[in-house]
């Protein structure tokens, strides 16, 4: 018998129930939506910086270590992860999106591989490494894969079951990045912090240009290195304990001094140019392309990260110049709304000179002797024709630019541009320019070249393809030297 | 004392054969040579060949040798025979220069390589200089592809040497990957296709390949010498060759000389076999006498010997398959496929049952399964190419398996799944023809209670299924690659001799294994020749190979890193799984990542596919109470006729298809053709009145589910847009002066001057100005601007040319300039080039050609941050002007200017200043018309976008109130292109689903709210147009846009998505991940294409849109039931509330019998009530006792009206002409529906 229903609370209640198990009968029990959002973990402050760790790395060897020493100077914490290997690949294809380039992989897997061995081998909990450690990588906004690196990053992490970690993103052109810092930002964001990367930058620059000329000329084969580790420590120690850094440049010159080399050899000299990690790593991510060359009898030619941080300042430069007599500015990216383009072109002026200034006397008190930093200017008039300078991603007009200052220079014998596999303006621009700029001077010896990661005896053997032209030229060269002497 | 005689061996180590020679130093002579086939045995065959050299010279000792090797897998012996290692192409490059130096270029296809060197003269010092170019990561176009083709057409060895190549019978078969170019030539061997034009269209496809992409756009110089295997033994390969470089020389305008004939100019050498070998010889002989030195055989003997002995061990190898002997033995329990025993019966027994077939793509099989549901028997045949005689002796084989026991069959019903059911559907009139997705989803739902993944992987597909309530979810299929089939593993043990059936033993024996880089199969493959290098054995290759096969499939293939959200019960099907080593490693793989997984090996793993069909059938033939199936005796009896000639080839376009006409006629007189091999639809009919219904069908379509892509595609190229008139010259306006002060600063004031008009001469010169545009990138978004912003400058629109939509046949004519391999979408902008100066131009000339570098393209998202083009799009047209200029000046040469300035849309200033610096001398206009041109430029694509959004919305509103889906396209812009998207969006607007592209999603904030609501409230975003909650690295226009589309499609539950990328898409690939998140968590109906690329996989795209046509169904009808559902819903809460009321009624009732107060109350207030009912009130001035009173007699007493409604509200009781409206100045009534509407 039904319950008596005197009032309509009674009613409407009734009703809800009826409803609920009505919908519960006809299957129409629906939740909302949760639709899916990134949670971007990013807040890193003041109070956590003496608890936490920055993970940070994919420079050279040299230039990670100066930067944690800089950084460590400054009373921040720093590790640097070891250069990415196989092992990084394998980890950044299987959390990473299928069809990234290689570099993603590696330096992404690089990230998770260490991540898992604190889980795994060292038996600190996920929530432990969240809380203990953070990343720092530089970041971008494109206009090629490289811009999303921090999506990948966050991607990877999150599938390989750390949600939380945070990614701190380091903006090549605007300083550091931090969402939720503010006031309470955990990295002293000034002068000092920025120096200290740009002097890892500058020092790690030299010392691998000083190392790659001595090398495979050395007459006691692993001196190079041997001083090179020494050169290191002088300076990592300078630079953490905030030491003399001129006292310690002195002391690496007077060790580099002590490498007795014999130049009374033909060897080739090889540029790589290429995209800037393929180019600039000395693992698995290019089959360590600077050694293998010199195990060929190669002598190394590598483009320093100095030069690239010209080329952002003269990119920017030259946007600015572009815009600065529009009747209206634009409130686009590179657009002059809300801005003082004559004073930006000011600072940026300033800004290279001081860099070229930090460079040249470093070099100069270290011993690196005739050794120029490209004229940025220079490289994007001959290039100009070819590509268009406002084509952006990877190195831009730089690479043609290269290949054309390298052959009208005669800078090097034989010029590599290395990639990963599909890098959208090298392989997919450059390359494509480059057919042009090699008809047009077919001296070059211009070796274009993708790495995958796997595939190292293919990569290999195309390199000793042009490298045997290379040699040929070299041989002659020389020959042709030793008889006009 | 005289010199001993030295000599020089050259030992070339490729992927297939070990060539050696021996040369006299002095004459440089080759005096001995011998080439071995190896088997993956390099280093023992060329173990052999030092042997047969050692005693054919046994006078001399190893000290009168000098050694020199070459090829991929020369340099392990390097160290044990004292040898020099010579890159390959050096080594070629070499002989070439010593044995035939007036070549001009050199063309070999190794097993594994392909090359090609052009001997380039330095016009300044007149040397040659060698070009060289080698595939480095990709088989396509070698020899490896041509074996592995030569199996699947069997021709025997004998035969295909003998083989004349013949261009008039060709069929398309796409090279670009070996595996590619196997699963083409399988479906024209299954249609019928001749293997002579088979393997002759594959000839043409490899040469065409390597003309197109290892030339590196580059023109062969003569005389060409063609090298290698399969250049040296297949004639027809060289007849290839001949025919069709002649023809890009023709076509290019090089100079070679016509006098010779094709076999003059395009040599094979007698020798091609030792080119290399020879080579290194060449380079040897300038190297110092100490290098090369021979050690001897004794070294190598002692190389040979640890290799044999498996002594090799590398530090960094994997684990074993299997740890221990016990643990094969529990494999073989839990993963074994039980041996099936067809049922038994006794004679005089009656079995009904129906038939289920799979024609597969190597194999078909066949099952009985009986009404309740039981598999009774069970045949399987390797596929011969004709489907109707792999089923008639499938069937053949059933019947005997019961009528040999004594029994009667009677088949109550046929279903078919795989590649033949169309075909079978057709011809024996089946019940059932589905999809192999659903098959295979119903066989496992058949045998497996719970199932949340379901992985089938068989010869050349994988399958993987993710179940929700018995249904399919999900859904991920192997595409174009061939990584972590089961051909793979196949391939793998046909390397090594190995049985497949003895695959598992052979790698449970290994102690270790390699670590495979999983991925592309040819890849894996250069894996398996660097591993065989480093001295692992074949169970240790086999079982590393096993153990790939899992990540190809959950990393590379299904992309799925979280597998347990999947759910934990997976079952294994696909004939792979009888491998007991891949089962293993699936299990491994699945439950290291899967807590608690339960892995089930499906039972009849082979013919799950079949048995799927067959239970489909058995559901439909109930349901139906009838089959239509011709029954099995006259099934096996069909006779059939396959012809493929001049009488069935398609004459409806210039393509004339040949395709193939399967006719078959049943002893019951039921006939029936299935047509095959047509690449449109048009081959389906064949006469032109059936060709008419068929356009009238497509013409219906179009305005019944509009697909809104073509429409953009085709809208943005066309002169919709009239432009304004140009002001007058002199006409006043509004403008900024821009000046520096005294102290150099930039300032700006506002001015008011004339405007500025260019001559009348330049204005006549504009009328003639043609330009030429290629249809293709971003031009798909930006082109209404540009051709607006040209036909204001005056330019006749007929004069604004665009190249056609892309076409195979465009591709094909213009594909051989670039140097580069990147997405299809840029490579294709060299053959619109290429139809803009070769057919465009022709026809009528052009002054320019036109290709902007789009750095930046507009957008509606909002705060991203920033609005780039992708690089490679961006940065083509410099790309194209390279390409077009490196050898001869194309543009030039026709007196065309080739324009590909920089425009940046994002900066609408800006971008005036880059169109008034590109064409302001050019065109002759001044600042202010190339301004004004402009914003007539942004009205046209404003226009443009705010069309597509008006349709857009239309769709949805329609698809929303009828409970109806539509697909939303996930596209970049010139995804819109017909040629690029490969039409696959008609084939869903057939089956009745309107298509919305992104633009044409209405960007109204407010209407968008709708939808974005929850968001909004929860501060995740500022505006319904922000994608910064999902994505803040939001810089990439066209990927940012998709991400939003997939956001807007995750809310609208009447939006499916259909996503397209092309294959190797840089800037789609961090999105992937991403979308996958937003459409899994809104349980949105998805379907990828990722890898859309030149060539159209059809029989791939058949499987996804039919499996995702069964899913929109699905959805479909779960919208409508769930809008059925509601509504019985209300009724039912109408009914309740009713019912409620009517108790409290009641109750309100039984209160008053026991409340005699209250009982009091209501009598008393219910009489004062009636009284007020019965009360005789004035109406009209008048009471109801009045009227019995003499009413003409009495005096009017009030005015009052009665307040009562007309009884009818369809009568009006307002007379018409009091509503009237102004019209030509004389008033007229309003209908009568206006008025309704008024009122």
């Amino acid at each position: 018998m039904n319950q008596p229903v005197k009032n309509y609370v009674d009613i409407e209640s009734a009703i809800s129930d009826f409803e609920a198990a009505e919908r519960k009968r006809l299957n129409l029990q629906e939740q909302p939506v949760e639709q899916w959002y990134d949670p971007q973990p990013q807040t890193f402050t003041r109070a956590q910086r003496a608890t936490t760790t920055i993970l940070m790395g994919g420079l050279t060897i040299m230039q990670d270590n100066f930067i944690k020493a800089a950084l460590c100077g400054i009373g921040v914490n720093v590790e640097v992860l070891d250069c990415p290997d196989t092992k990084a690949l394998h980890y950044g294809k299987e959390f990473g999106n299928r069809g990234q380039c290689n570099p993603t992989y590696f330096t992404v897997g690089n990230l998770v591989k260490y991540l898992v061995q604190l889980r795994d081998e060292q038996g600190q909990s996920t929530e432990e490494i969240e809380k203990n450690y953070v990343f720092m990588t530089a970041g971008a906004c494109g206009p090629c894969r490289f811009g999303t690196y921090i999506t990948e990053y966050r991607k990877a992490l999150r599938d390989a079951g750390f949600p939380n970690f945070r990614v701190l993103s380091f903006q090549q052109k605007e300083g550091l990045n931090q969402t939720n810092g503010g006031e309470d930002a955990a990295l002293p964001l000034n002068l000092k912090f920025f120096m200290c990367i740009l002097k890892g930058c500058v020092l790690g620059d030299i010392c691998n240009v000083m190392g790659y000329r001595l090398r495979p000329y050395e007459i006691q084969p692993g001196q190079t290195d041997a001083v090179l580790a020494q050169v290191r420590d002088i300076l990592s120690a300078a630079l953490s304990k905030n030491t003399s850094l001129i006292k310690a440049a002195h002391q690496c010159k007077k060790l580099f001094k002590t490498i007795k080399v014999n130049r009374n050899q033909a060897k080739p000299k090889v540029m790589i140019i290429g995209e800037f990690w393929a180019m600039t790593t000395e693992g698995a991510g290019n089959y360590h392309l600077q050694r293998f060359l010199e195990s060929e009898g190669a002598e190394v030619d590598i483009q320093v990260i100095t030069a690239w941080l010209l080329y952002m300042l003269w990119t920017t430069m030259h946007d600015t110049k572009r815009r600065l007599k529009l009747r209206e500015d634009d409130t686009g990216r590179y657009g002059l709304a809300n801005m003082d383009g004559q004073k930006r072109i000011m600072k940026l002026w300033v800004g290279e000179k001081i860099l070229r200034g930090i460079f040249k006397s470093f070099a100069f008190l270290m011993g690196l002797k005739h050794y120029k930093l490209s004229d940025m200017n220079e490289i994007a008039r001959l290039a100009k024709e070819y590509y268009d300078l406002e084509s952006r991603g990877g190195e831009g007009h730089m690479e043609i630019g290269k290949v054309i200052q390298a052959a009208e220079k005669k800078k090097a014998h034989m010029v590599i541009s290395v990639k990963p596999f599909g890098c959208m303006p090298s392989s997919g621009v450059s390359d494509g320019v480059q057919s042009l700029i090699t008809k047009k001077y077919p001296d070059v010896i211009f070796c274009p070249v993708e790495t995958t990661g796997d595939g190292e005896v293919n990569f290999q053997s195309r390199i000793l393809m042009f490298l045997f032209k290379a040699k040929r030229r070299a041989k002659a060269e020389f020959n042709g030297a030793a008889v006009a002497h | 004392m005289a010199t001993k005689k030295k000599f020089l061996i050259g030992l070339d180590v490729g992927s297939t054969t070990v060539k050696a020679v021996v040369v006299n130093q002095e004459d440089r002579q080759i005096i001995w040579s011998d080439y071995q086939r190896h088997k993956t045995k390099q280093v023992e065959k060329s173990f052999e060949l030092f042997q047969a050299i050692q005693e054919k010279f046994s006078e001399y000792s190893p000290s009168d040798f000098r050694v020199f090797v070459t090829g991929s897998g020369a340099k392990p012996l390097v160290e044990p025979l004292g040898a020099l290692f010579v890159q390959e192409v050096n080594a070629v490059t070499l002989a070439v220069e010593s044995l035939y130096p007036d070549v001009g270029s050199v063309i070999e296809l190794g097993g594994q390589d392909a090359k090609i060197i052009i001997f380039q003269p330095n016009e300044k010092t007149g040397e040659k200089q060698a070009v060289c170019s080698m595939n480095d990561k990709c088989a396509s176009g070698t020899g490896a592809t041509i074996d592995k083709c030569m199996i699947k057409v069997g021709l025997p060895e004998e035969q295909v040497s003998q083989l004349q190549f013949n261009s008039g019978k060709l069929h398309k078969v796409a090279a670009k990957c070996g595996v590619f170019a196997e699963t083409d030539i399988v479906n024209l061997i299954k249609s019928g296709i001749p293997s002579n034009e088979v393997m002759c269209s594959l000839g043409d496809a490899i040469v065409s390949q390597n003309l197109s992409v290892l030339t590196r756009g580059n023109t062969l110089l003569h005389k060409v010498l063609l090298l290698g295997g399969p250049n040296t033994y297949l004639p027809f390969l060289q007849q290839t060759w001949r025919l069709r470089i002649i023809e890009t020389w023709q076509q290019r305008g090089y100079k070679y000389p016509t006098e010779l004939s094709p076999e003059e100019l395009i040599i094979t050498p007698d020798n091609a076999l030792y080119f290399a070998a020879f080579g290194a010889v060449m380079y040897g002989l300038d190297e110092p006498e100490h290098v090369g030195q021979y050690k001897g055989l004794s070294e190598l003997e002692k190389f040979v010997e640890e290799q044999r002995s498996g002594n090799m061990r590398k530090a960094n190898s994997g684990p074993a398959l299997v740890q221990n002997i016990t643990e094969v033995g529990d494999i073989k329990v839990n993963y074994s496929v039980p041996p099936f025993n067809k049922v038994q019966y006794n004679p005089g027994d009656h079995v009904r049952a129906v038939i289920g077939l799979d024609g597969g793509s190597t194999s078909s099989k066949a099952v009985l399964v009986s009404e309740a549901g039981d598999i009774i028997a069970k045949a399987y045949k390797l596929s011969e190419g004709n489907p109707i005689a792999d089923m008639k002796d499938l069937l053949q084989k059933l019947k005997l398996q019961i009528t040999d026991q004594g029994a009667t069959l009677e088949v109550i019903g046929f279903g078919a799944t795989g590649y033949a059911a169309d075909v079978l559907e057709e011809s024996i009139a089946a019940d059932v023809n589905i999809v192999e997705t659903v098959a295979h989803m119903m066989s496992a739902v058949h045998f497996f209670k719970n199932v949340d993944v379901i992985c089938d992987i068989g010869g050349q597909d994988i399958k993987v299924l993710f179940m929700q309530n018995g249904d399919i979810k999900d859904f991920r299929l192997s595409n174009q690659c061939s990584a972590g089939n089961g051909m793979l593993l196949q391939a793998m043990a046909d390397q090594f001799a190995v049985p497949i059936t003895q695959y598992a033993d052979t790698a449970f024996a290994a102690k270790q294994s390699p670590i495979f880089s999983y991925g592309c199969a040819v890849f894996l493959d250069s894996d398996r020749v660097n591993f065989q290098k480093e001295g692992y054995t074949k169970e240790e290759l086999l079982a590393g190979l096993a153990m790939v096969l899992p990540k190809n499939v959950w990393q590379y293939v299904v992309q799925i890193p979280r597998m347990a959200e999947l759910g934990r019960n997976f079952v294994l099907q696909g004939g792979t799984q009888y491998n007991l080593a891949a089962a293993k490693a699936q299990a491994d793989y699945i439950k290291a990542r899967v807590p608690n997984a339960v892995v089930n090996v499906h039972p009849h793993c082979g013919e799950a596919g079949a048995i799927g069909a067959a239970i489909e059938t058995l559901r439909v033939v109930k349901r139906r109470g009838k089959s239509t199936f011709i029954g099995l005796d006259n099934a096996i009896a069909l006779g059939y006729e396959t012809r493929t000639d001049e009488s069935t080839r398609c004459h409806f376009c210039a393509n004339k298809c040949t395709r193939t006409f399967i006719d078959t006629k049943a002893q019951t007189g039921h006939t029936s053709r299935y047509i095959s091999g047509f690449s449109c639809e048009k081959g389906t009919v064949e006469s032109k009145d059936a060709l008419r219904v068929l356009i009238e069908k497509r013409k219906n379509l179009k305005e019944k589910y509009i697909n809104l892509i073509e429409y953009e595609a085709r809208l943005a190229f066309k002169s919709f847009y009239k432009p304004e008139a140009m002001p007058e010259g002199g006409a006043m306006i509004d403008d900024i002066k821009v000046y520096h002060n005294l102290l150099g600063r930039l300032k700006r004031k506002k001015v008011r001057r004339a405007f500025k008009r260019s001559s009348a001469d330049a204005i006549a010169m504009r009328k003639k100005i043609r330009i030429g545009i290629p249809r293709v990138l971003n031009l798909y978004s930006t082109a209404p601007l540009f051709r607006a912003y040209f036909e204001a400058l005056g330019i006749p629109s007929s004069n604004i040319c665009f190249s056609d939509f892309t076409s195979e046949e465009m591709f094909q004519e213009g594909a051989k300039y670039g140097s580069i391999d990147p997405c299809y979408p840029s490579k294709v902008a060299q053959s619109h080039i290429h139809h803009l100066l070769f057919k465009t131009h022709e026809k009528s000339p052009l002054n320019y050609i036109y290709f902007p570098t789009i750095t930046h393209v507009p957008t509606f998202v909002e705060k991203s941050m920033d609005s780039t083009s992708c690089p490679i799009v961006a940065g083509t047209p410099n790309v194209m002007k390279a390409a077009f200029t490196k050898e001869k000046n194309f543009f030039g040469e026709r007196n065309i200017e080739y324009i590909d300035n920089a425009v940046n849309f994002m900066e609408p200033n800006y971008l005036k200043q880059q169109m008034f610096e590109t064409w302001g001398k050019r065109l002759g206009i001044t600042e202010d018309e190339s301004d004004f041109a402009m914003e007539q430029g942004w009205k046209a694509f404003n226009w443009f976008t705010q069309d597509l959004e008006r349709r857009g919305l239309e769709v949805l509103e329609k698809v929303e109130a009828n409970n109806e889906v539509a697909l939303l396209v996930l596209n970049r812009p010139y995804h819109d292109d017909p040629g690029l998207n490969h039409e696959i969006l008609e084939e869903f607007q057939a089956l009745g689903y309107p298509i919305l592209s992104i633009r044409s999603v209405p960007k109204d904030h407010a209407w968008l709210n709708r939808w974005f609501k929850q968001d909004l409230a929860r501060n995740k975003i500022t505006s319904p147009l922000d994608i910064n909650d999902v994505w803040p690295e939001n810089y990439s226009a066209n990927s940012v846009q998709k991400v939003w589309a997939a956001k807007f499609a995750a809310r609208h539950p009447n939006v499916c998505v259909l996503d397209l990328s092309s294959f190797k898409c840089g800037h789609d690939a961090p999105t992937y991940g991403m979308i996958d998140d937003i459409i899994k968590a809104s349980k949105t109906p998805y379907m990828a294409l990722h890898d859309l690329d030149a060539n159209k996989p059809a029989g791939s795209i058949k499987i996804r849109v039919k499996t995702y046509a069964y899913t929109l169904m699905r959805y479909q009808e779960s919208l409508l039931d769930r809008a059925g559902r509601l509504s019985e819903l209300e009724k039912n809460i109408a009914a309740k509330r009713k019912e409620l009321l009517a108790l409290r009624r009641a109750s309100i009732m039984e209160m008053l019998e026991s409340d005699q107060e209250l009982k009091q109350e209501h009598h008393t207030m219910d009489a004062a009530f009636k009284a007020y009912l019965d009360e005789d009130e004035e109406v009209l001035g008048l009471t109801l006792s009045d009227l019995s009173q003499d009413l003409e007699k009495r005096a009017p007493k009030s005015k009052k009206r009665a307040d009562i409604a007309p009884l009818d509200t369809n009568v009006i009781a307002i007379p018409i002409t009091q509503i009237t409206r102004r019209q030509n100045n004389e008033t007229v009534p309003l209908k009568v529906a206006n008025a309704k509407e008024r009122i």
